[in-house]
C-alpha cells in the first residue's frame, strides 16, 4: 500500500506516465471499493444458481398436478390454510438429481417450458445485474455512445467477472451481429465430475445448465437498448483447446449471440 | 455440569473458528449480486404460482432442502466440527459458524423452550432481503426468505437432528424484527443394518 502510493507521487513529476497511473489509480479505487461492498460465500451462491434448474422442474410438475385435478383444490383451501397455523411441512420435492433426470426425460414441450422459465429467471437477473454494474463507478465503463462491440466485451468482462469470477476467455466477432462467446471453464458446471468417457446422455443432462446464461445475455442487452426479439442467444458444447491446463469437466461452452439490428 | 463451566470458552472458540473460515478460507462474492438473484428466483415464482404465496413459501422451502442437503457436507468439510451433544451448542454452531461462512451475519440466538429443545434465530441483517420491498398482497402470506428454513432443515436432517424450522415473524411484513424459530422434534437414530436384531 505504501509503496504504491509513493510510486503515485513519485510519478506526478513525469508528464508521460500521468495518465497511466491516473488509469491505475481509478482501478485501484474500484478494486477498494468493490472490496468494500458486503459479501456472501461464493458456495452458497453457486448453489443457488444450480439449484434453479431442479427447481424450474419441480415448479412445472405443480403446475401440471394443479391442472389436473383442477376445481376440488379451492375446497380444501380451508384445510391448507389450517394446516400453514399449524406449521406442518408441505410434502418435499424429490431429490435435485432426480428433478434434472426428468427434465431430461421431458417431452420437448415441457422441456421447452422449464428452460424458458429458466431464461426467463436470467433474463430479469441481468436486467438488474447491469444497474449494479453501472453504478460501481468502474473507470473501464462509459456507457454514453457505447457500441455493439463494446457491450459484449463488457458482458466478457464484468458481467462474467461478476457473476462466476472469471471473464469470457475469447470473444470472435463478423462485426456484423454475429457473437461467439467462449467459456472453457464455464463455473457452475465445473464441479459436475465428467471425465473422458462422458457420455452424450451425460452432456445433454447438464445442458439446462447453460440456459440462465442466455437469460442473462439476453438480459443484460435488454437492459441497454438491444430488444429481446432483435437479439438470438444460443449455447453449445465445444471442445477446450489442447493447450488449456486439463480441468475436471473436459467440454467448454460457446454461447452463439446473434444481434439483428434494423 | 461441569460442561456449563466450559461453555463460553466453547462458544467463543467456535466464534473465531467461523471469523478465521470466513476471512480466510472463503470465496466471496457480491452480496448485491446474491440478493438479485433470489429475487429473481422469488419473482418467477409468483409468477409462475400466480401470487399463491403460499405455494411460493413451500416451493422456496423444498428448494431450501435440497440445497441444505448438500451444503452440511461443504460446512463440515471446511469446519472439522465434531458432533454436537445438544442443542445449545447446535445453536452456537448454526448461528455463529454456519451463518457467519456462508452469509457472513451472526443471528442472535433467543427464546430457549424450557426443555431446551427449541430456540430462535433474531436475523439482524439477511442478505437475501436487502433492498426488498413486498407488495401489498404479498405482506401477508409470503415469507420471503423461506429458503433459509428448507436449507437449515435438510442441513440438520443430515446430521441426525429432525428439526422443524419455519419463520415467527419477518421486518418485510412490518414486524419489528425477523425471527426464525428451530424446534428439535427427535434424534435420528444411527441406521443398523438388516438383521443385526
Amino acid at each position: 500500500m505504501t509503496s504504491k502510493m509513493a510510486g503515485d507521487t513519485r510519478s506526478h513529476t513525469n508528464p508521460e506516465q500521468d495518465g497511466m497511473t491516473e488509469q491505475q489509480k481509478l482501478q485501484h479505487q474500484l478494486q477498494v471499493f468493490q472490496n468494500s461492498l458486503p459479501k456472501v460465500n461464493q458456495i452458497a451462491f453457486q448453489m443457488l444458481l444450480n439449484e434453479m434448474v431442479p427447481l424450474a422442474v419441480s415448479v412445472e410438475n405443480k403446475l401440471i398436478n394443479s391442472e389436473i385435478k383442477g376445481t376440488p383444490k379451492r375446497n380444501s383451501s380451508e384445510l391448507e390454510e389450517m394446516i400453514t397455523n399449524v406449521h406442518i411441512t408441505a410434502p418435499l420435492d424429490k431429490p435435485s438429481h432426480k428433478l434434472c433426470q426428468q427434465l431430461y426425460e421431458a417431452n420437448d414441450g415441457t422441456r421447452e417450458k422449464i428452460l424458458e422459465r429458466l431464461r426467463s429467471m436470467g433474463n430479469q437477473i441481468g436486467n438488474k445485474l447491469t444497474e449494479l454494474l453501472v453504478f460501481s463507478n468502474n473507470p473501464n465503463l462509459v456507457f454514453k455512445d457505447m457500441d455493439l462491440l463494446s457491450v459484449m466485451k463488457f458482458i466478457c468482462r464484468d458481467v462474467w467477472k461478476q457473476f462466476y469470477g472469471k471473464q469470457i476467455d475469447n470473444l470472435k466477432t463478423n462485426h456484423r451481429g454475429t457473437f461467439y462467446l467462449l467459456d472453457y471453464e464455464y463455473r457452475p458446471i465445473q464441479t459436475f465430475a465428467l471425465d473422458d468417457q462422458s457420455t452424450e446422455e451425460e452432456l445433454a443432462m447438464i445442458k439446462p445448465f447453460f440456459e440462465i446464461p442466455v437469460g442473462l445475455i439476453k438480459g443484460v442487452l435488454s437492459s441497454l437498448g438491444y430488444k429481446e426479439e432483435e437479439v438470438v442467444c444460443m449455447a453449445s458444447y465445444i471442445d477446450r483447446p489442447t493447450d488449456r491446463p486439463k480441468s475436471t469437466f473436459n467440454k467448454g461452452v460457446s454461447f452463439h449471440v446473434q444481434v439483428n439490428m434494423q | 455440569m461441569s460442561n456449563s463451566s466450559s461453555m463460553p470458552a466453547q462458544a467463543k472458540s467456535l466464534k473465531h473458528a467461523g471469523e478465521d473460515i470466513w476471512k480466510n478460507r472463503t470465496e466471496k462474492v457480491n452480496a448485491e449480486l446474491f440478493t438479485l438473484t433470489y429475487g429473481a428466483i422469488v419473482s418467477q415464482l409468483c409468477t409462475d404460482y400466480e401470487r399463491n404465496f403460499q405455494k411460493v413459501n413451500e416451493q422456496l422451502y423444498s428448494m431450501g432442502y435440497n440445497i441444505g442437503v448438500r451444503l452440511i457436507e461443504d460446512f463440515l468439510a471446511r469446519t472439522a466440527l465434531p458432533r454436537c451433544e445438544n442443542m445449545v451448542s447446535t445453536s452456537e454452531v448454526v448461528s455463529k459458524c454456519a451463518f457467519k461462512i456462508f452469509l457472513n451475519i451472526t443471528p442472535q440466538i433467543t427464546n430457549w423452550s424450557h426443555e431446551k429443545d427449541a430456540f430462535s434465530l433474531i436475523l439482524v441483517e439477511n442478505p437475501l432481503s436487502d433492498f426488498v420491498e413486498l407488495p401489498m398482497d404479498a405482506m401477508k402470506q409470503l415469507w420471503y426468505s423461506n429458503i433459509l428454513c428448507g436449507v437449515l432443515r435438510g442441513a440438520l436432517e443430515m446430521v441426525q437432528l429432525d428439526c422443524d424450522v419455519w419463520f415467527i415473524s419477518d421486518v418485510l411484513r412490518g414486524d419489528p424484527q425477523t425471527e426464525l424459530r428451530i424446534k428439535l422434534n427427535k434424534v435420528l437414530k444411527d441406521e443398523i443394518p438388516i438383521g443385526e436384531d
